[in-house]
């Protein structure tokens, strides 16, 4: 009798395929004064990104050796660079690369990461042991130090510097994901799932994932900043993105032996535009942070 | 001053044919007082005879100012580039590393500012009558750091390693073709023959400072430089860590005029702009090189010292001979076509360098012919070439260099200015061990890239220049060039002895690499060494910095 009753009851449902949750946090979001701050910022820097080349009023890329270190003028708002390029147009283009390759890296260190995290999490045992101290020990190591060995290793491009950043911030976002998982396995639909006879697979990224999507998301923005701050990082000490780009790294490398001869300009806006981009991408961080864990 | 014809035939009288040669040279007015001197000294003639030769003539020196005298004592700091490798005599191939060789190792003579060869530890030196062996005079009572005496059979010593093939000398660069292994002998205890491969005019520059890798040290060297730094000169090694720095301390032996500071410190630094922030940080005195790119902010500031030098410094634009699309010449003559060459010496270097004819001959050598026009700008023409070689819209290359002083900006002055005949470049700048490898065919990005800078340090003759990089066996011929008319050109530049003929032929060769075009050599720059105001005694020789004489005023 009761196991007829087992039989007929129905099966726990997995709590995120409710569609309500989502517009609420989407609606709370919405209202966060620091999320939609943010969001401007990092929206500016998208629309340069996508669109700076078409508006900018001058060539980022053309030399003029003749108008090199001219100071800020009505002809060149942000001055030009010992090259003679204009860097109001290279700071508004120089957006493109980073904010090409910092979320491409982000993602797929988000991708390897989350999967990861869902083997260690879901089977536990040895494999997450095994995985878990391998982690540790590259955790340990310093982030821009394994970024470098890496570089050297492969050669510079825009490829492996998004290879190189994704692969460090894998074992980050696979602990985060692991200890999310592990919370959700003991519930009753990940148990339903096993009893249904589903493979393991199935129940890692059809049931569990969709549950573990809130803290995913909050890693993911946060390790977006530090991706940005790497990339930046990366080219200022040579090993990032090739010249002549107009990347704001690359440009405050090339120029910062410049600031005490009086060629401010040649570094402040750059160094600002890293400054803003990394602080609207926290802010946006900060907003989901706050949105999810309410 | 008047001519003093008497002394000039007593003077005459006691020259041979090739002497005589110079001295006509210089009555005719194709050469000048100072390129008198320094062709008078690589034949083996004082400088004060020379001197006084040159004073029959009427022609004088400005007395130089007295420097005075300093103080013994004190520290002075220097920022240099890392070394890229291990600091070895026999290898070493980079700024840093050479910086490093000469702060306790000396020259048999030394190539100076004016370009005039001063003897060093040898007294003198004689050519025979074909100019295939010269015989060198060792200084006596000259000591190793160690204690050990300097010998004659040390000096041969130290030449035969660097000819042999064996030890991958890099001096190969210089010796391949001219000094064989086995041709440097000992005489006696105080002389040393060198006997050639064939007749070279210019042997002395070869084994002077223009040659950094031929300081002497003992003959039983075992290949441990960096734990002993051995060497003759005024310092001696106090500590060396590889890629942080060095410190030297003054040699109390030292057979010369005792340095002057207690000791002097080396930071090694990864790129320029770190070097001048330590400058203007007031963390170092001296720094080795800035270029007059990205070193505005010293070269602009009056609370600085510039010590400057025009040399043959340059860098190489290689475009593989022997690999697409760089195997047809008009290529080649089409990218060199699109480089606005004033401008680059004006706006890039702030008219510190001098304009390059794509060939070696530096505006500074005497046998330079500076009758070859000059190759300017000319878009049409190389767009013309370009669709003659079948390459009418254009192609994508990529270009391969190494982040030293201004060549990444070089680069970018390069993609832009090929852009207006449809090329596109994409650049790929590696750290400079990266870019160097091994330094052989196959292991090298420098020699097996498709196209490339490279940065070539100063030589006082152009004989280097015109072998290693550009002959068909050349050792850095990273350009894949084989020409045998070249190479036969090059044979008779290095045979001649007298600076008429080495301008005819070097003419021909000027005429014969503007024609193919294997490397732009776009400009010659300036060696800029930035000090404090109050460093005094710092000569300026391009890439070598003597400190025995530097003080703190």
């Amino acid at each position: 009798m009761s196991m007829q009753a087992a039989d007929t009851a129905p099966a726990p449902a997995a709590p995120a395929r409710t569609g309500g949750a989502g517009r609420e946090r989407l609606r709370l979001l919405l209202r966060s004064g620091t999320f939609l701050a943010g969001a401007a910022i990092v929206a500016f820097w998208v629309a340069c990104a996508l669109f700076g080349s078409d508006v900018v009023p001058q060539d980022p890329y053309a030399v003029d050796l003749m108008s090199k270190l001219q100071a800020p003028s009505p002809d060149h708002w942000f001055g030009t660079d010992r090259l003679g390029r204009d860097i109001f147009a290279r700071v508004i283009v120089g957006a493109r690369d980073i904010l090409t390759i910092a979320p491409l890296a982000t993602v797929l260190g988000t991708v390897l990461g989350t999967t990861l995290g869902l083997i260690m999490g879901y089977f536990r045992g040895f494999i997450d042991e095994a995985i878990s101290r391998l982690i540790e020990a590259v955790l340990a190591l310093p982030l821009v130090i394994v970024a470098l060995l890496a570089l050297v290793a492969l050669g510079t491009s825009y490829i492996t510097v998004i290879l190189v950043i994704g692969l460090i911030f894998t074992p980050l976002i696979a602990r985060t994901v692991r200890s999310a998982v592990l919370t959700e396995r003991g519930l009753d639909y990940v148990a339903a799932a096993r009893l249904r006879g589903e493979n393991p697979f199935y129940i890692m990224f059809i049931e569990i994932l969709p549950n573990v999507v809130p803290p995913i998301l909050v890693e993911s923005t946060v390790r977006l900043g530090y991706a940005i701050f790497t990339v930046a990082t990366l080219s200022f000490i040579g090993f990032g993105i090739q010249p002549p780009s107009a990347d704001w790294g690359l440009a405050i490398s090339d120029s910062y032996g410049l600031i005490n001869g009086g060629y401010w300009w040649t570094v402040l806006f750059d160094a600002l535009a890293i400054a803003s981009l990394v602080v609207g991408v926290n802010l946006v961080a900060d907003g989901v942070q706050g949105v999810f864990e309410t | 001053m008047k001519k003093d014809d008497k002394a000039i035939d007593a003077a005459r009288y006691r020259l041979n044919e090739i002497e005589n040669d110079l001295v006509g040279e210089l009555a005719a007015g194709r050469i000048g007082r100072r390129e008198f001197l320094r062709h008078g000294a690589v034949l083996g003639l004082s400088v004060p005879f020379l001197s006084s030769l040159a004073g029959a003539f009427g022609l004088t020196a400005v007395a130089p100012r007295m420097a005075r005298a300093a103080a013994a004592g004190g520290l002075i700091r220097v920022a240099c580039t890392v070394p890229a490798g291990a600091v070895d005599p026999v290898t070493v191939d980079d700024n840093g590393g050479l910086l490093m060789l000469h702060q306790t190792g000396e020259f048999l003579s030394i190539s100076g500012p004016d370009l005039v060869l001063r003897p060093h530890l040898a007294e003198s030196w004689k050519p025979n009558g074909d100019g295939t062996v010269w015989t060198f005079k060792i200084r006596q009572g000259v000591k190793f750091q160690n204690g050990k005496t300097m010998t004659a059979e040390d000096v041969a010593a130290s030449i035969d390693r660097l000819a042999d093939p064996k030890n991958s000398s890099n001096a190969l660069s210089a010796f391949k073709g001219v000094l064989s292994k086995g041709g440097a002998k000992k005489v006696d205890d105080d002389t040393v023959e060198f006997h050639l491969d064939t007749a070279n005019g210019n042997f002395p520059y070869l084994v002077s400072s223009d040659n950094y890798n031929a300081i002497i040290i003992p003959a039983d060297y075992a290949g441990d430089f960096e734990k002993t730094f051995i060497g003759t000169g005024p310092f001696k090694l106090d500590k060396y860590t590889p890629k942080v720095g060095a410190s030297f301390v003054r040699n109390p032996d030292y057979w010369g005029p005792k340095a002057v500071p207690d000791r002097t410190e080396w930071s090694f630094y990864q790129n320029m702009q770190a070097m001048v922030l330590a400058l203007q940080g007031n963390q170092v005195d001296i720094v080795s090189q800035v270029s007059a790119v990205g070193g505005e902010a010293l070269l602009n500031d009056p609370s600085f010292q510039i010590i400057s030098e025009k040399t043959s410094s340059h860098q190489q634009v290689h475009m593989r001979c022997d690999m697409a699309p760089f195997d047809d010449k008009r290529v080649r003559q089409a990218v060199a076509l699109c480089l606005d060459r004033k401008q680059m010496v004006q706006g890039l270097f702030s008219g510190r360098s001098d304009i390059g004819n794509d060939s070696p001959f530096a505006p500074v050598f005497p046998s330079t012919d500076k009758s070859v026009p000059q190759r300017e700008k000319d878009i049409a023409k190389a767009k013309q070439l370009l669709a003659d070689a079948g390459h009418a819209n254009g192609f994508t290359v990529k270009l391969t260099t190494e982040q030293y002083l201004e060549i990444p900006d070089y680069a970018v002055i390069i993609q832009n200015a090929v852009k207006a005949i449809g090329i596109t470049i994409e650049l790929n700048v590696e750290a400079q061990d990266a870019y160097y490898g091994k330094a052989v065919f196959g292991s090298s990005d420098w020699l097996d890239s498709v196209m490339g800078i490279t940065d070539y340090g100063h030589r006082g003759v152009p004989n280097v220049f015109l072998n290693a990089p550009l002959k068909s066996d050349g050792t850095w011929n990273s350009a894949h060039f084989k020409n045998k008319d070249y190479d036969a050109l090059v044979a008779q530049y290095i045979v001649a002895s007298d600076l008429g003929t080495q301008r005819a032929v070097a003419k021909k060769i000027q005429e014969l690499l503007l024609d193919e075009t294997p490397v732009i050599f776009g400009y010659f720059y300036h060696y800029l060494t930035p000090a404090k105001k109050n460093v005094t005694g710092v000569p300026p020789v391009a890439n070598r910095l003597f400190l025995s004489q530097a003080a703190l005023t």
